[in-house]
C-alpha cells in the first residue's frame, strides 16, 4: 500500500482519455443512490442539528458548517422517505446555501459517462432522480441536487410570498 | 326290647331253674330213699342179730339138753358155741338200737335174763357133770329155765316186733318218697319239656325272622361293600397310575431342583464376579469423575479465555472504531478537498490527484477496518460460540459429572443389588438342595405310598373277592334261614 501510494506520486498525471466522474455513494433507507461530486459543496458527518419549527416538513433545523449557519433539508424526504430516520451525514450544497442531510455514506465513486443512464422505474420519486448510475453490481439513481435546491428555494419563496400577502 | 342273649339267657335260666327244682326234689326223694333203706337195712341188721341171739341161746339150750341127757361132751358144742357168741351179740345188738330206747330197754329186761339163762345152763351142765343125769333132770324138771327162756322169747319177740313196726313205717315213709320223687320228676319234666319247646319255638321264630332281617340287611351290605370294594380296586389302580405319575414326576422334579440348585450356585458365582466387576466399575468411575473434573477445570480455564479473547477482541474493535472513524474524516476530508480542488486552478488540480489519493487510502483503510472489524466481530462470533458451546460442553461436562455420580450410584447401587442377588442366589440355592433334600424324601414316601397303593390294590381285589364270597354267604344264609325267600 505504501509503495502505491508513493508510485502514485512518482507518476505524472495522466491524461484522461475518457471522461470520468465523481459520485458520493449514500443510503437513504434501504435504497442506493449517487450524487455527483460537483453538485455538492462539502461533506459533514455527525454535525448537530438545532430544530426549529417549520412549516416545511422536509426542514430539520439549522447547522454550522465552515462558520455559517445554514438550513438542513432531509434529503429523504424530497426523495418520497417517511420523517424520523437518523440523519447522520450532510451534504452542502447550493454555493453553501442549504444543508441537504441522509442516513449513510458509502463511499466515493469514479465512473464514466459510459455508466449513466437514464432513469426507467428504479427510484421511489422521479422528481429528483432522472438518471441512474450503474456502479459495480448495482444501479443507483442519480439525486439532482440542483433541482431539489432549485425546490427548496422556490417552496421557500412562495411561502414566504404567501406570509407577506 | 330283650336281646337273643337275654332271651337265651332267660330261657336257659328258667329251664335251669325247673331242673334244679326237679333235680333238689329228685334228690331230696332219693336221699331219703337211700336214708329209708339204710334205715331198713338197720332194721333188718337187728332182726337178723335178734334171731341170732335167740337162736344162739337156743342153741346153747339144745347142747345143754343133750349133754344132760347124754352125758357125752360132744353134745356140749353147740352150748359152747352158744355161750360165746351171746355177749357179742348183745352187745351189739345194743350197739345197734342205740337210738332206739324201746329196744334198750328191753335189752335191759332181756340182758340179766340171758345171763341168768346161761348160769342155769352152767350151772346143769356142772350138775351133769358131777351129780348125774337125775339131779340134774329135777332141775330141769323144775322149769327155771324154761321159764327164762319164755321170757327172752317173749321179749325177743316184742324187739322183733318193734323192727317189724319199723320196717312197716320206712316202707310207708319210702313209698312217699318215691311218689313225692315220681310226681316231681314226671311233672317237672312235662313243664320243662313244654317250656323249652315254647321258648325254642319263640326263640326261633325272633331269631328266625331278625336273622332274616339281618341277613338280607348283610346281604344289601354286602352289595353296597361290593359295589364300594370295585370303586376301591378301580381308585387303588387309578392311584397306583397317578402314584406312579407323581414319582416320575417327583423324579423330574427332583432332577429340575438340582439343576435350579447348580443353577443358582452358577448364579451366585456370576453375582460375585458382577460384584466384584461393579466395585472396579466403581473405581473406573471415580477415575472418570476425577477426569471430567480436570475437564472441567480445563474448560473453564477456557471459558477464561474466551473471555479475555473476546475482552481483547472489543479492545481491538475499539481501537478500529477509532480508526476507521479516522478514515471515515479522513476520507470526508478528502472528499471535501476533492470538491475543492474541482473549483481550483490547475494547481487545484494537482491537489485533487493528492487528495484523491489520500480518499482512496481512507478508503482502503475505511474497507480494511471494515474487514478487520468483519474478522473481529467473527472472532468474537467464534469467541462467543466458543465460549457457548464452551458453557454448553461445561454444563455436558457437568451433566456427566452429575450423570457420572449418578452412574456410580447407580454402580453401588447395583454392587448392592448383586450382593443382595448373590445372598439371595446362595439362600435359593441352600433352599433348592433343602427342597431336592425333601423332595427326595417325599419321593421316597410316594414310592411308598406306591408301594401301599399297589398293596391297597391287591388288598381291594382280595376285599372284592372276600365281600363277593360275604355276598354268597349271606345269599346262603338266607336260603337257609327262609329257604323260599332265598329262592
Amino acid at each position: 500500500m505504501r509503495a502505491a501510494f508513493d508510485r502514485s506520486f512518482a507518476e505524472p498525471p495522466l491524461t484522461e482519455h475518457v471522461s470520468l466522474q465523481d459520485f458520493l455513494a449514500i443510503r437513504i433507507g434501504t435504497d442506493s443512490y449517487a450524487i455527483r461530486l460537483a453538485d455538492i459543496t462539502g461533506l459533514f458527518a455527525d454535525r448537530p442539528i438545532t430544530r426549529l419549527p417549520s412549516a416545511d416538513p422536509a426542514f430539520l433545523g439549522i447547522a454550522g458548517l465552515r462558520g455559517a449557519v445554514v438550513p438542513v433539508y432531509d434529503l429523504g424526504a424530497f426523495l418520497g422517505y417517511p420523517p424520523g430516520e437518523a440523519r447522520r451525514w450532510l451534504l452542502l450544497v447550493g454555493g453553501a446555501a442549504l444543508a441537504l442531510a441522509f442516513e449513510a455514506f458509502e463511499g466515493h465513486l469514479r465512473l464514466p459517462q459510459a455508466a449513466l443512464a437514464a432513469e426507467v422505474g428504479q427510484a421511489r420519486s422521479r422528481e429528483f432522480t432522472q438518471e441512474v448510475l450503474h456502479a459495480v453490481g448495482s444501479v443507483r439513481p442519480i439525486v439532482q441536487v440542483a433541482a431539489i435546491f432549485q425546490a427548496i428555494e422556490q417552496g421557500t419563496q412562495r411561502r414566504g410570498r404567501s406570509e407577506e400577502s | 326290647m330283650w336281646t337273643f342273649g337275654k332271651k337265651i339267657v332267660a330261657g336257659f335260666a328258667i329251664s335251669f331253674v325247673l331242673l334244679a327244682a326237679i333235680g333238689t326234689v329228685a334228690y331230696r326223694a332219693i336221699n331219703s330213699l337211700t336214708t329209708t333203706s339204710y334205715a331198713v337195712a338197720h332194721t333188718h341188721q337187728v332182726i337178723e342179730h335178734i334171731a341170732r341171739l335167740l337162736i344162739e341161746m337156743e342153741n346153747a339150750e339144745t347142747g345143754q339138753r343133750g349133754f344132760v341127757i347124754t352125758g357125752d361132751e360132744a353134745y356140749l358144742a353147740p352150748y359152747q358155741a352158744g355161750i360165746a357168741a351171746v355177749d357179742a351179740l348183745v352187745k351189739e345188738l345194743r350197739e345197734l338200737t342205740a337210738d332206739n330206747p324201746n329196744q334198750q330197754r328191753r335189752l335191759d329186761q332181756v340182758e340179766p335174763l340171758v345171763a341168768g339163762k346161761l348160769a342155769e345152763l352152767k350151772r346143769t351142765v356142772d350138775m351133769r357133770r358131777t351129780s348125774g343125769f337125775e339131779a340134774t333132770q329135777q332141775i330141769v324138771i323144775g322149769g327155771e329155765g324154761k321159764r327164762a327162756m319164755d321170757d327172752i322169747r317173749a321179749l325177743m319177740q316184742q324187739m322183733q316186733d318193734e323192727e317189724n313196726s319199723l320196717l312197716a313205717q320206712r316202707a310207708s315213709e319210702v313209698e312217699g318218697s318215691a311218689a313225692v320223687g315220681r310226681e316231681t320228676i314226671g311233672y317237672g319234666t312235662v313243664i320243662c319239656l313244654l317250656f323249652v319247646a315254647g321258648a325254642a319255638f319263640l326263640l326261633t321264630h325272633a331269631l328266625t325272622r331278625q336273622i332274616t332281617l339281618a341277613v338280607s340287611q348283610v346281604k344289601t351290605s354286602s352289595t353296597e361293600l361290593q359295589a364300594a370294594a370295585n370303586q376301591q380296586a378301580a381308585g387303588a389302580k387309578e392311584s397306583a397310575t397317578a402314584m406312579s405319575e407323581i414319582t416320575t414326576t417327583i423324579s423330574e422334579l427332583m432332577a429340575t431342583s438340582r439343576q435350579i440348585a447348580e443353577s443358582a450356585q452358577h448364579v451366585a458365582q456370576i453375582a460375585e464376579q458382577t460384584t466384584s466387576a461393579a466395585r472396579s466399575g466403581e473405581g473406573t468411575m471415580q477415575q472418570a469423575r476425577e477426569s471430567i473434573d480436570a475437564i472441567r477445570r480445563q474448560m473453564d480455564q477456557v471459558v477464561s479465555h474466551m473471555l479475555d479473547l473476546g475482552k481483547k477482541s472489543q479492545q481491538i474493535g475499539a481501537v478500529i472504531d477509532v480508526v476507521g472513524e479516522m478514515a471515515e474524516q479522513t476520507n470526508i476530508l478528502a472528499i471535501n478537498a476533492s470538491i475543492e480542488a474541482a473549483g481550483a486552478s490547475e494547481s487545484g488540480k494537482r491537489f485533487a490527484v493528492v487528495a484523491d489519493e489520500i480518499r482512496k487510502l481512507a478508503d482502503r483503510v475505511t474497507g480494511s477496518t471494515k474487514e478487520i472489524r468483519t474478522l473481529i466481530d467473527d472472532v468474537r462470533s467464534a469467541v462467543n460460540t466458543t465460549v457457548m458451546a464452551t458453557e454448553t460442553g461445561s454444563k455436558a461436562v457437568d451433566a456427566g459429572a452429575r450423570h457420572f455420580g449418578d452412574v456410580a450410584i447407580a454402580f453401588q447401587q447395583i454392587a448392592g443389588s448383586v450382593t443382595t442377588t448373590r445372598q439371595a442366589a446362595r439362600e435359593i440355592e441352600l433352599s433348592t438342595k433343602q427342597q431336592s433334600s425333601a423332595v427326595e424324601q417325599v419321593n421316597s414316601a410316594v414310592t411308598d405310598v406306591a408301594q401301599s397303593t399297589k398293596e391297597t390294590e391287591v388288598s381291594s381285589t382280595q376285599t372284592l373277592q372276600t365281600v363277593s364270597q360275604l355276598a354268597g354267604l349271606s345269599t346262603e344264609l338266607l336260603r337257609l334261614v327262609q329257604p323260599q325267600r332265598a329262592a
